[in-house]
């Protein structure tokens, strides 16, 4: 095994094992000995999430491993993002991301997040219970390429579609992604969203999903 | 050529799935498992089986019910048990009504096989007398050319005068009965006076007793506690499954209908007003001899006629809907606002706010609830959040309020609601536990009902299994194994499982299976369809549906889930308060008397305690509203506790999500256990986050 496929293993395994320590520990080593850092987050970080994901699913692991893992894989980040350099060319990609209001859950919204941090990109996390209007003050602010909405409970989740022909109305260029547990395929399509994010009837598998998905977009697989 | 099949849920039980187009519905309910009365063998002739067909669309399940889905009404068979009144609403006989399209069938109580066993029995506690209603008997004069006032003038200025009575106001209905009642037995009357206020009910002669009724609206089961007003006596207690199940399991689910569904809140509404008026006829019925239809002669034509068959040494009350004087309703909000048709969507959202949280007394009439015209129902007020009145009983038979020590006061429902606090300060908070604690979304969950696991005990050292089951007195290990006849596993049994699969090493403290320690155990295995692991609990030899009794993987983690949610709000509440530990730790819900104390503790259901300070209080809730019907002192309490508990709203606390992450372990995360050495293994108790290791045995 090469050192650079070694680091990549001892990355993944300590997410998959959370182990905070390991994983702070494997992140520098893949810096001292070189290992381009968007490789070590992409194929080391990222793949040991998508491995949990697929143990949430089989219930081997369940929330609170699947937070600890999130953990784990912050404490890598962390380490390696600064020396993340980006092509001054493609400028760099943002999401607007918030529970919306009403909504006071935001365990799955944190996991999505967790995503885009891993990619790269500029995140503003508006938080929980997000007033529908600040979403839309916010997309429009930033000019944000993708909003995410969560929602976790189906009382809420009727305010998502006010957002969406807010936002469309005004800025029709915005990518929009719902998720959350009440939130299926049908409903997304209804509400006039851009993408959904397939759950297991829970946020947790959703957002790791979400991340191998990504893992593809980066590799150019799809567009 | 594939079989068409078509779609076919049974409410209340919740089972459902694909059967044959073309069979009946008893049929269907044995393939799906849902037990229908059908006494005579599906000859037609017993009249046991009458089910109702539900119509329109029902967004929860995604199908279309339509009493057209089954083949037409048999005038010469069905006539005979349903009448038209009922037909129109959509009863059928499940023995004569083939499904030809998806439909969703209500199994009404009395059809169903194995009868609930009614586990929110009323509990001993002490409480004043000081009823809302009170009787009082007067003599007056008769009219003559000297005194010719009016009835009512008469019968007030005679009120005042024997009672001290006064400002006394009189209902229409009532009025309208006064002339009548007044001239029947000789201007002897006995007046029933609302708060020493409104005069709602006169009776002719002397009458010494009245009655009212207790009511508790559960998300899922509802029950009724009918009560002697003038001797405090519980003459009856009735339950049911919330009609309104059919629309979604939880409050938010309910409260989405509306929101989605035109005319979905008026929907709900009549639904548990409906079945309030059956709870109520349920138990007066208990009041009267049981009857028996009366055989007709060959060619005798007529309506049916019932004959009474007295029982020797039986006092019967035969207690009528018009004496149900007063009716007292306890709730949660979201509960509380359908049933009064209040709104309910901004209860549903964040920060939750109720249309209003003072109790009120509103016209029995005006909601259609049938007793006695002029009376009212007093609808206990709600705290905060979807803490409502509901938990109000609860402060209301459990007085924290007046005691020194401070009590943990744990409601489990499809909502838990929680109380912490003593006389100097109280907290309450509700988590969405969800139904899995009640049975429902396990793989083989049920309610508690005859052949229903009620109890397990896992050997520790075999991995074997000994449990009861409800309608069999003997444990397993002293029972032939077709006499056990187990069909799934009820509340209690749920609490028990997951503290003893933890105990006996069948499940790391993370809550996985113990693949490692199990290795070969032939009750663990892989399930060929769905791949999950799960453990058998009962085989399929000791089970009356054909079917290994299992808890899966996937039931684990639903356990967890409400576990920790209701540990994790504990723990916050406690830190608000800034203790470490608790006194007392009081378990109230529908299995609060048949939960084991130890077993609770085992599996984590809330902080450390010492085991003799873990007391089950059962339904306290329906003992609340049983308080506030017989003393009228407990519903200025209840006004007082709804606005001077104080409401904590669990998940804006700042570590709610890491103290919910840390309660879903057993028992917990990081949490001491100190009063549960010795009672669970020390290697278990200690073990890391991989698992528990067995200490090697020195030879």
């Amino acid at each position: 095994m090469s050192n650079q496929e070694e680091i990549l293993a001892a990355l993944k395994e300590a997410v998959v094992e959370y182990e905070e320590d390991d994983c702070a520990e494997a992140a520098q080593r893949a810096l001292d000995e070189g290992v381009d850092p968007m490789i070590a987050v992409m194929d080391g970080l990222a793949a040991g999430m998508e491995e949990v994901g697929v143990l949430f699913d089989t219930n081997e692991y369940f929330v609170p491993e699947v937070l600890m893992c999130a953990d784990a894989l912050y404490k890598g980040l962390d380490i390696l993002r600064p020396h993340i350099t980006l092509d001054d060319d493609s400028p760099k990609a943002s999401v607007v991301i918030g529970s919306i209001q009403g909504d006071v859950h935001d365990i799955g919204k944190n996991l999505v997040k967790m995503m885009f941090d891993v990619a790269g990109w500029d995140v503003h996390d508006l938080g929980r219970d997000v007033p529908l209007e600040s979403f839309v003050e916010k997309q429009l602010d930033v000019n944000s390429d993708v909003l995410a909405m969560s929602a976790m409970m189906t009382t809420t989740m009727m305010g998502m579609k006010k957002v969406i022909a807010m936002v469309k109305e005004k800025n029709p260029e915005c990518l929009i992604m719902l998720g959350g547990a009440p939130v299926t395929r049908d409903v997304a399509n209804l509400f006039g969203a851009d993408g959904y994010a397939e759950s297991a009837g829970n946020a947790v598998s959703e957002g790791i999903k979400m991340i191998g998905r990504l893992r593809e977009f980066q590799k150019g697989d799809i567009k | 050529m594939a079989q068409e099949t078509v779609n076919v849920i049974f409410q209340p039980s919740g089972r459902r799935g694909e059967v044959p187009k073309g069979c009946n519905i008893i049929e269907a309910s044995r393939l799906l498992g849902c037990d229908i009365e059908a006494l005579c063998g599906e000859t037609k002739v017993c009249g046991k089986c009458i089910v109702r067909i539900e119509d329109g669309h029902f967004e929860k399940y995604n199908i279309q019910s339509s009493m057209d889905h089954v083949t037409p009404w048999q005038e010469e068979v069905e006539a005979k048990f349903i009448n038209p009144e009922n037909r129109e609403k959509g009863f059928r006989l499940g023995c004569v009504a083939k499904i030809e399209d998806d439909i969703l069938v209500f199994v009404p109580e009395e059809s169903r096989a194995g009868k609930q066993v009614v586990s929110k029995a009323a509990r001993d506690i002490h409480i004043d007398f000081n009823p809302t209603i009170k009787l009082y008997t007067i003599e007056l004069k008769k009219p003559d050319f000297e005194d010719k006032t009016g009835d009512w003038e008469r019968m007030t200025n005679g009120l005042a005068r024997e009672y001290g009575l006064t400002d006394l106001t009189i209902d229409i209905m009532t009025l309208r009965t006064l002339p009548g009642a007044l001239r029947a037995k000789n201007w002897t009357v006995t007046v029933s006076v609302w708060n020493d206020k409104e005069v709602i009910r006169i009776q002719p002669g002397k009458v010494t007793h009245t009655y009212g009724i207790a009511i508790d609206v559960g998300t899922t089961t509802c029950a009724g506690y009918l009560c002697d007003l003038t001797t405090m006596e519980v003459i009856g207690t009735s339950s049911m499954m919330n009609p309104q199940c059919k629309y979604g399991e939880d409050v938010m689910a309910r409260i989405t209908f509306h929101m989605t569904t035109p005319g979905g809140l008026k929907r709900m509404s009549d639904d548990i007003i409906e079945g309030i008026n059956s709870l109520i006829d349920k138990a007066i019925t208990l009041t009267h001899p049981k009857k028996k239809k009366i055989k007709k002669k060959k060619g005798e034509e007529g309506p049916v006629e019932y004959k009474e068959i007295i029982e020797e040494g039986v006092e019967y009350l035969r207690i009528n809907k018009e004496d149900i004087e007063d009716v007292t309703i306890g709730f949660n909000t979201a509960m509380h606002h359908i049933l009064l048709g209040l709104d309910p969507e901004p209860v549903g959202l964040a920060p939750f706010p109720p249309v209003i949280h003072h109790s009120l007394d509103i016209k029995a009439r005006d909601l259609g609830i049938d007793i006695n015209a002029s009376s009212y129902i007093f609808a206990m007020p709600n705290e905060a959040g979807f803490v409502g009145g509901d938990n109000v009983g609860v402060l209301l038979a459990e007085e924290p309020y007046k005691s020194d020590e401070i009590q943990l006061i744990i409601d489990i429902g499809t909502n838990g609601e929680l109380i912490l606090g003593n006389r100097h300060k109280l907290y309450s908070s509700s988590c969405a536990t969800g139904p899995a604690m009640e049975g429902a979304q396990l793989a083989f969950g049920m309610r508690a009902a005859p052949g229903a696991i009620e109890r397990i005990e896992i050997d520790p050292d075999t991995q074997d299994v000994d449990y009861r089951v409800i309608g069999h007195d003997k444990s397993r290990k002293f029972s032939k194994p077709e006499e056990m006849k187990v069909k799934g596993i009820c509340g209690s049994g749920i609490l028990d499982v997951l503290a003893e699969l933890y105990r006996a090493s069948v499940i790391t403290k993370t809550g996985v299976f113990n693949k490692k320690f199990l290795k070969d155990n032939p009750r663990f295995r892989k399930n060929a369809d769905t791949g999950q692991p799960e453990f058998i609990l009962a085989y399929k030899e000791d089970s009356s549906i054909g079917k290994d009794i299992v808890i899966t993987q996937k039931d684990v983690r639903q356990i967890q889930l409400a576990k920790g949610a209701l540990y994790a709000g504990c723990k916050l509440m406690m830190k608000r308060m800034g203790i470490e530990k608790v006194d007392t730790v009081k378990i109230a819900g529908a299995f609060g008397t048949h939960v084991d104390r130890e077993k609770a503790l085992v599996m984590g259901l809330f902080p450390d305690c010492e085991i003799e300070n873990i007391h089950g209080v059962g339904n306290a809730a329906g003992d609340g509203c049983r308080a506030a019907l017989l003393n009228k002192k407990k519903r200025d309490e209840a006004n007082w506790c709804a606005r001077n508990v104080q409401y904590l709203e669990l998940t804006v606390e700042p570590t709610f999500e890491k103290d919910f992450m840390e309660a879903m372990q057993m028992p917990h995360m990081t949490d001491k256990f100190p009063h549960l050495e010795g009672v669970v293994p020390d290697h278990v108790l200690n073990q890391g986050p991989k698992g528990p290791v067995k200490p090697e045995v020195k030879s």
